[in-house]
């Protein structure tokens, strides 16, 4: 019995739209993502019987996509392009910085929560490296304190 | 060698598919069906390629990338699992090129795998260690990089671990979980050199695996391995037999260390299963070694004197002289004993026979009555022979299924397994069930329709369905012309057509909306081959056998009998069922279901037996205990069946049992039967039996001595002996020389024989001049009795009726790893996952009588009451409440009552009306049971 | 009034289109949003009544940011643009789909013909031959066929499918329904990355217009957002994907041609191979292949990026010579410093030296020095560029993105990576050198796609080894 509002409902909700779509489970799982931050074990279990598939094949799914994270970023989210294109203009050098400068490496939050920093594979802003994005928002010739300030 | 111990690597392409292939491998031409892999060509003319990620029980994957090889004309290297073959195709499977390639994917392996081989459990059983043999590889140059060698082992199954260290991730395991078992409780957890096997829990036993094993079977190194292996040592030798636990009949190759059972593998060979297997029969056989089993015979004058543990000749010569006392002083019918459908035909063949010539009583019958008596009655009267209709198979050319009163994933997991894979192809189906069974929803499986009847209401259901096709003209009018007596057919026609069997009139009766009945009898009817799977759920009824018939009458109006895919298939509950039934223990029949009555066929028995036969029917199961009761039946020899924990009214039974004079038990186990009892002789467990069993779909399977009885004679000798004590002459030497004469008496056995079944593996009788190796569908050209006979089936509503006093209906039924009454599954592991009988009851009906999850209920019915713990879920649907009888102590059929069955007496076990309320102690009965066990125990003999 | 075009595209936006488009408003401007030109390194790029300005920073300064007439501009105007000659021009929305509809009655067998004509190949890496897979998908007996775009884009250095579907998208809605049309298909697929949101919002949006129009009645079409697995844009994966499930390779055969999406005839392409497909069925196969050399024909979205002056999108027959794209088109490096090495069509291509780039960018040259076209992304390096380092990128991408189903990948791909790190860390190296050429070996001959398959090529290229 659901209440409505409550979390189970929400990612219910969100599941049941996509049942019949094409790639249906990845598109809720990434749903689930942009409403919650981040999938838990109990979306999972919901997601599975929506789509009438084992947690265990929503745990495989999960695990294979990048997008699909199962913590929270940080407050604040970067991503710096580790790809040739920016690597050719800096981007290892940025990312050390940036990395240096928050007191995280690639892959961690910040253990406030404040801000998180990740590798992202190419942002298709290749002529205007090194790129990046805050927030989701795209940062071209980014720099230290573009990412940071 | 037979092929189950070959590796193809991929499956076997139907030869049906299409054209032959030609090509050669190595220079060797060979010739394959269209759609081979060049894999399985190679293999079939002994070239083998060598492979990790394929084995011919799991479609080809491609992952591994040992088994590459080259094709002339064609540039770069092949895998030879995913590669077709093609006319006129050169392929070469070994130079240096390919050699190296090889090598190094192997050094890759190697590179993130611990170089324990030595210890390993593994050891002379790895596939991986097999193939760094076969592909030369001498030296590991990768060092200290990152692996996987610490990752932590998983013991929580009971009967297999998992150490991810030694994973190669080929996936074998999460394939076979999805393509054999279908149940997808595995996954490829990350991606790229993370990637690494997970359940969708913190670990095996807590997540949704089965414990099929079938991963444990598929997986080719020492990662997923039976803890009997890791404990005892790879096995060396193999004896090829049956399941002893459901009526699917699974063959197994017992793999043995000198004479100790090490693992069951079910084998490739084996036509029921296919190589698969359930959590029972691959492990749940400890209990042939477990402490509690009785292993000499004991005697004791009264029910509460001690039990002194004698030799056989002492037991056998008392029970015979027990037994003629009493046939002196009250007559010949005063005694007579019931068959096991646990035991083997030719056992079940002895105790029939000693009975009927030694006792000389036809008061024989088989625990079969309480399950499937109806199913015998009810395609004999309509099909003309007592027995489902199609092979296992036969469910992958069907487009419907329809499954009435069964719960085959729990009940019948291998066969359902088979179902669910036609499922996952796109076969609709419709579950008549009061329960939402798993097959309703569950991953990748969804019912088009679940009606969920109101206990009791089979008939009427089945009588709307043939409403709907008489009076919408679904019917097959070809087929009912050219195989159906037609004058049976115009009367049920205008049975059918009344009114009060519209689903509209029956909607409320049966709790189903009209509409959903309509829907469904359109989708079976129309739906080309539509086959009907029916379980105890149909046939433990007041009216089971009218149900038997209604379902009969329906497939042959629709025409889906005679071909595969369709037919009316029971799934039988034990083993042996069908054997039992076979073999003439019933009062009434003789084997093959024939009438007592014949002069002319008690003549035949007559003759090869050396005695006169009765030509009256004997007492049922139910007459003798109510003759009991009344003083009239004074003993009886039961063969490996627990009357007190699994007939119903359990306190009748009871008083039947304590009112003989002797009660003959023949058991493993000191079981609640045996409480009552004056003789007990030990039995053997199916490892132990040389015989056959026949499963469900009349498979004759054979049984084979895995290891030396450990009473210390063959089961059959010991009721031979008693014949022989009771001055009747019994002198078969061997269990073959028991199913020549089962042969020579029983048309539907003629030709069977061990040779024959050592040969061909095993056959579906009859074995008849035009299918000397078995008929897989019956009733293909002309039914057996002819012409299809139209039976009426008027409902008859069973009187027990939910009312204001007991407002609730009980049914019962059991789960995946428990058996029957328990004795087997109950001493072995599988009882981690029930250690006691649960009260399933609906939210609604819980708040109503204040029951939340987990509490002490207490169940009354007119019968009788008992305790035990409620869980509270939408499984069943508001009205219905539900539970299993695996636990003596629980004694749920002190509530069941002893209605039943109108033609055969089987026991109306789906319907007991009853009354929930929350309890803080346990049932009087319950107490009782709990000081008899007591005292019980106190009465064995001190070891 | 005057009109000025402001690109509504994520480079531009990311620098400041979207501010100069309501200042450009406010001033009174008629301001139109436009895709992007592909002359990247002058965004934001404004045009105003046909004058181009950028990059442009400051409206107050327009003048110093004038690069002159867009007509004439010789950036643009010596491209020969096929598939891009709409995209930055004006608003896509403002689409008439009289020619489309004219061409959606044209017979199948003979729109295969013009795809055969014309000599496309395939622009998503593999240069696989189009009228073959179109007419495999057209014959196969099926009652559901599928085209499938490829829009995962995860090569770095490559932005044309995103240029095109942000600035251009009825020219890929056009692909679409004419290669439906032709192979018997009604229902279209475009599996985006992640990475590209606008271009998720601007097609979304083209599809509900399509609708609008009425286009989609016979052919429909949706898109599907991946979830960050650049393994996704090979093919089988992708489809793995769509249908919900874990990326990973399914081994082939059956080509998906024959069995692709849920085991449906399926024609997959790139979203720059199916917006070559207008151009063709309008101009003729015949015409589009008198453009290019030999076997590589028509126009290719040369994409140049990494460290470069000048990078753009600049759409050329086949033949032109990698140094003349660099120098001519891209203006030599950002740095100034001397070009150290060019990788040439994405993670999983070569890395070309000095006197490797007056080859003629086709698919035969670049074939004979071991190098491919891929989707048309040049990444610049200059001489600072450590090759070694870059050989262990192309094992750590290759850890990073495997799919983990075949062995040589899943593990090579680590102990690649590892080895290189010994490399680095050893006085002679020779041994990790041998080892890493038998481990190529491996992966290149033994692995299930061609991402574990060709990993080798930027390794050894980087290394130096044959
Ligand atoms: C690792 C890997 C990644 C790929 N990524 C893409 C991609 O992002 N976009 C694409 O169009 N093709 C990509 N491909 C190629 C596709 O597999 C496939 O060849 C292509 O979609 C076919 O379309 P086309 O014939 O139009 O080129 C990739 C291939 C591999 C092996
Ligand atoms: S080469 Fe890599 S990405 Fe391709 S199938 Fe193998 S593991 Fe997967
Ligand atoms: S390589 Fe960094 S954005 Fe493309």
């Amino acid at each position: 019995m659901l209440e409505p509002g409550s979390e189970e409902t929400r990612v219910r909700d969100i599941a049941t739209v996509r049942v019949d779509q094409i790639g249906g489970t990845i598109a809720a799982l990434s749903d689930v993502v942009r409403t919650f931050g981040h999938i838990e074990r109990r979306h999972m279990e919901i997601v599975a019987d929506v789509f009438n598939l084992t947690v265990a094949e929503i745990r495989g799914i999960v695990s294979f996509y990048s997008d699909l994270r199962t913590e929270p970023t940080g407050k604040r989210h970067i991503r710096i392009c580790q790809a040739e294109a920016c690597q050719s203009v800096g981007g290892r050098e940025l990312t050390a910085a940036t990395a240096s400068r928050l007191g995280i490496g690639l892959g961690e939050t910040a253990a406030d929560g404040s801000v998180s920093l990740e590798a992202v594979y190419c942002l298709g802003l290749c002529t205007s490296g090194p790129s990046a994005t805050v927030d989701g928002r795209a940062v071209p010739f980014a720099t230290v304190e573009a990412l940071t300030e | 060698m037979r092929n189950g111990d070959v590796d193809f690597g991929t499956p076997a392409v139907p030869a049906e598919a299409g054209a032959e292939v030609s090509l050669t491998v190595d220079g060797h031409s060979v010739t394959v069906p269209e759609g081979t892999s060049i894999m399985r060509a190679a293999a079939q003319i002994g070239i083998p390629v060598p492979k990790l990620c394929a084995t011919d029980s799991l479609q080809a994957f491609g992952s591994c990338r040992l088994c590459l090889v080259e094709i002339e004309g064609r540039r770069g290297l092949h895998a030879s699992c995913t590669e077709p073959v093609t006319e006129g195709m050169a392929v070469q499977t070994q130079n240096d090129h390919i050699a190296d390639i090889r090598r190094g994917v192997m050094e890759l392996y190697i590179s993130d795998h611990p170089l324990d081989c030595l210890t390993c459990s593994a050891n002379g059983d790895c596939e991986l260690q097999d193939m760094a043999g076969a592909v030369g590889l001498r030296e590991v140059r990768y060092e200290d990089g990152s692996n996987h060698l610490d990752a932590g082992a998983d013991a929580s199954n009971p009967y297999f671990s998992f150490d991810p260290s030694k994973c190669i991730v080929c996936s074998r395991c999460v394939r076979a979980c999805d393509e054999v078992q279908g149940t997808f409780a595995l996954t490829i957890d990350g991606r790229g050199f993370g990637a690494s096997v997970k359940t969708g829990a913190d670990d095996f036993f807590s997540s949704e695996c089965v414990s099929c094993g079938a991963c444990v079977q598929a997986c080719p190194t020492a990662t997923l391995m039976e803890k009997s292996v890791i404990d005892h040592g790879v096995p060396d030798r193999v004896v090829r037999t049956t399941c002893a636990y459901c009526g699917v009949g699974c063959s197994f190759k017992a793999e043995l260390k000198g004479d100790q059972v090490v693992r069951m593998t079910p084998d490739k060979d084996g036509f029921a299963n296919h190589g698969h297997s359930c959590v029972k029969g691959r492990f749940a056989w400890g209990y042939a070694n477990h402490r509690e089993r009785m292993l000499e015979p004991m005697i004791r004058d009264r029910t509460d004197a001690p039990w002194r543990a004698v030799s056989w000749d002492e037991a056998i010569a008392y029970a015979a002289q027990r037994l003629k006392t009493i046939q002196a002083e009250h007559g010949a019918d005063s005694i007579g004993g019931i068959t096991s459908s646990r035991c083997t035909n030719e056992e079940v063949w002895v105790v029939m026979k000693m009975i009927r010539a030694a006792f000389g009583t036809n008061n024989v019958d088989t625990c079969a009555r309480v399950c499937h008596s109806p199913t015998g009655y009810g395609l004999k009267q309509t099909f003309g022979t007592s027995a489902g209709t199609q092979n296992f198979d036969s469910v992958a050319h069907a487009d419907l299924m329809m499954v009435i009163g069964a719960n085959p994933t729990e009940g019948h997991p291998v066969f359902a397994s088979q179902m669910k894979r036609r499922l996952r192809q796109g076969a609709k189906l419709i579950v008549a069930d009061p329960r939402r069974i798993a097959l309703v929803r569950s991953p990748h499986v969804e019912a088009e329709h679940h009606l969920p009847l109101l206990p009791g209401t089979n008939v009427p259901l089945m009588n709307a369905f043939a409403h709907v096709v008489v009076t919408e003209d679904l019917v097959d009018h070809d087929f009912v012309r050219e195989r159906c007596d037609l004058a049976s057919f115009e009367e049920w026609v205008a049975f059918a057509a009344r009114e009060e069997n519209s689903p509209e009139h029956v909607a409320e009766e049966i709790g189903v909306p009209a509409g959903d009945i309509r829907a469904a009898a359109r989708l079976y009817a129309n739906a080309g081959n539509a086959a009907i799977y029916y379980g105890l759920g149909v046939t433990e009824h007041s009216q089971g056998s009218t149900m038997v018939m209604a379902m009969a009458n329906l497939a042959m109006a629709t025409g889906n009998i005679g071909r595969p895919g369709v037919g009316v298939n029971p799934l039988r509950g034990q083993n042996n069922v069908q054997g039992a039934c076979d073999m003439g223990s019933f009062p009434h029949e003789l084997s093959g279901n024939r009438p007592i009555g014949d002069e002319a066929l008690r003549g035949q028995f007559e003759n090869a037996w050396g005695v006169e036969i009765g030509e009256e029917p004997g007492f049922r199961i139910p007459n003798m205990l109510n003759a009991a009761c009344a003083g009239e039946f004074k003993a009886m020899f039961i063969q490996g069946e627990d009357l007190a924990q699994s007939d119903p009214n359990t306190q009748h039974v009871e008083e039947a049992l304590a009112s003989m004079e002797c009660v003959i038990v023949q058991d493993l186990f000191l079981n609640e039967t045996a409480k009552f009892a004056h003789v007990f002789l030990p039995g053997t467990s199916f490892l132990e039996k040389d015989g056959t069993f026949t499963n469900a779909e009349r498979r004759i399977n054979r049984v084979r001595p895995v290891m030396a009885p450990k009473i210390g004679m063959e089961e059959w000798k010991v009721a031979q002996a008693l014949a022989n004590a009771l001055g009747y002459p019994m002198q078969y030497g061997s269990a073959s020389e028991i199913m020549d004469e089962i042969a020579s008496l029983t048309p539907t056995f003629a030709n069977v024989s061990f040779d024959l079944l050592d040969r061909v593996g095993s056959v579906q009788w009859p074995c008849t001049d035009d299918a000397p190796t078995g008929t897989p569908i019956m009733h293909r050209e002309t039914f057996v009795r002819g012409k299809g006979m139209f039976v009426l089936t008027d409902y008859q509503p069973t009187e027990e009726r939910a009312n204001r006093k007991f407002p609730l209906l009980l049914t019962t039924g059991r789960i995946l790893t428990q058996y029957n009454v328990g004795a087997q599954t109950r001493r072995t592991d599988n009882i981690d996952w029930l250690d006691e009988d649960v009260l399933e009851i609906h939210p609604a009906d819980a708040e109503l009588r204040g029951v939340r999850e987990g509490d002490w209920v207490a169940v009354t019915s007119r019968m009788g009451e008992i305790s035990l713990r409620a869980t509270v879920t939408e499984r069943v649907v508001p009205g219905v409440v539900y539970t299993t009888f695996h636990h003596p102590d629980t004694g749920t059929n002190v509530v069941t009552t002893d209605l039943s069955d109108w033609a055969t007496n089987c026991p109306e076990y789906k319907v007991t009306a009853v009354e929930v309320r929350p309890a803080n102690h346990r049932s009087s009965w319950q107490e009782t049971f709990g000081v008899r066990l007591a005292e019980q125990t106190g009465l064995l003999p001190q070891t | 009034m005057s009109v000025a075009k402001v690109p509504r595209e994520t480079l531009a936006i990311a620098l400041g289109a979207d501010e100069l488009a309501s200042e450009l408003a406010q001033a009174g401007h008629e301001v139109v949003r436009t895709g992007s030109c592909g002359l990247c390194w002058a965004e934001p790029m404004i045009d105003i009544d046909g004058i181009a300005y950028g990059p442009v920073t400051d409206l107050a300064d327009l003048e110093a940011a004038r690069l002159g007439p867009v007509d004439t501009l010789p950036d643009l105007a010596r491209q020969e643009r096929r598939v891009f000659d709409r995209c930055g021009r004006a608003d896509p929305f403002d689409y008439d789909p009289a020619w489309l509809c004219s061409q959606l009655e044209r017979d199948p067998v003979e729109m295969i013909g013009e795809i055969e004509a014309s000599g496309l190949r395939g622009r998503g890496g593999a240069g696989f031959p189009a009228h073959i897979k179109w007419r495999t998908v057209h014959d196969t007996p099926a009652d559901q066929k599928y085209v499938i775009v490829n829009a995962d884009e995860g090569d770095s250095g490559t932005f044309a499918d995103r240029l095109i579907m942000e600035g251009d998208p009825f020219r890929l809605i056009e692909g679409m329904l004419l290669a439906g049309r032709a192979v018997g298909a009604d229902k279209g697929i475009v599996y985006l990355r992640s990475e590209y949101p606008l271009a998720a919002e601007i097609f979304a949006r083209a599809i509900a217009s399509a609708r609008n129009m009425g286009l989609l009645e016979a052919f429909d079409m949706e898109l599907f957002v991946g979830a960050g697995a650049y393994i996704c844009g090979e093919e089988t994966s992708l489809l793995e994907s769509l249908e919900g499930k874990r990326g990973e390779i399914r081994a082939k055969p059956p080509v998906p041609a024959i069995a692709g999406l849920f085991g449906k005839p399926t024609l997959v392409h790139n979203v720059i191979t199916l917006c070559a497909v207008p151009d063709i069925l309008e101009s003729g196969g015949a015409n589009y292949a008198a453009l290019g050399v030999g076997a590589s024909t028509g126009t290719m979205t040369f994409q140049l990026a990494g460290n470069v002056k000048k990078g753009a999108l600049i759409e050329l027959p086949f033949g032109v010579s990698l140094r003349a794209l660099i120098e001519d088109w891209g203006g030599g490096t950002r740095s100034g410093r001397p070009v150290g090495a060019v990788q040439v069509g994405g993670p999983l291509g070569a890395y070309l030296k000095d006197e490797q780039l007056d080859t003629p960018m086709t698919y035969e040259a670049l074939a004979a020095i071991g190098a491919g076209v891929g989707h048309g992304g040049i990444v610049v390096f200059d001489e600072t560029v450590d090759l070694v380092l870059q050989a262990h990128y192309a094992f750590a991408f290759c850890a990073h993105e495997s799919c983990g189903k075949c062995t040589p990948c899943r593990i090579g791909a680590v102990r690649g990576k590892e080895t290189v790190e010994a490399f680095m860390a050893s006085a002679q190296g020779d041994d990790e050198l041998a080892i890493i050429r038998d481990l190529c070996d491996v992966m290149e001959q033994a692995s299930l796609c061609q991402m574990g398959g060709m990993t080798p090529i930027p390794v050894r290229s980087a290394l130096g080894l044959k």
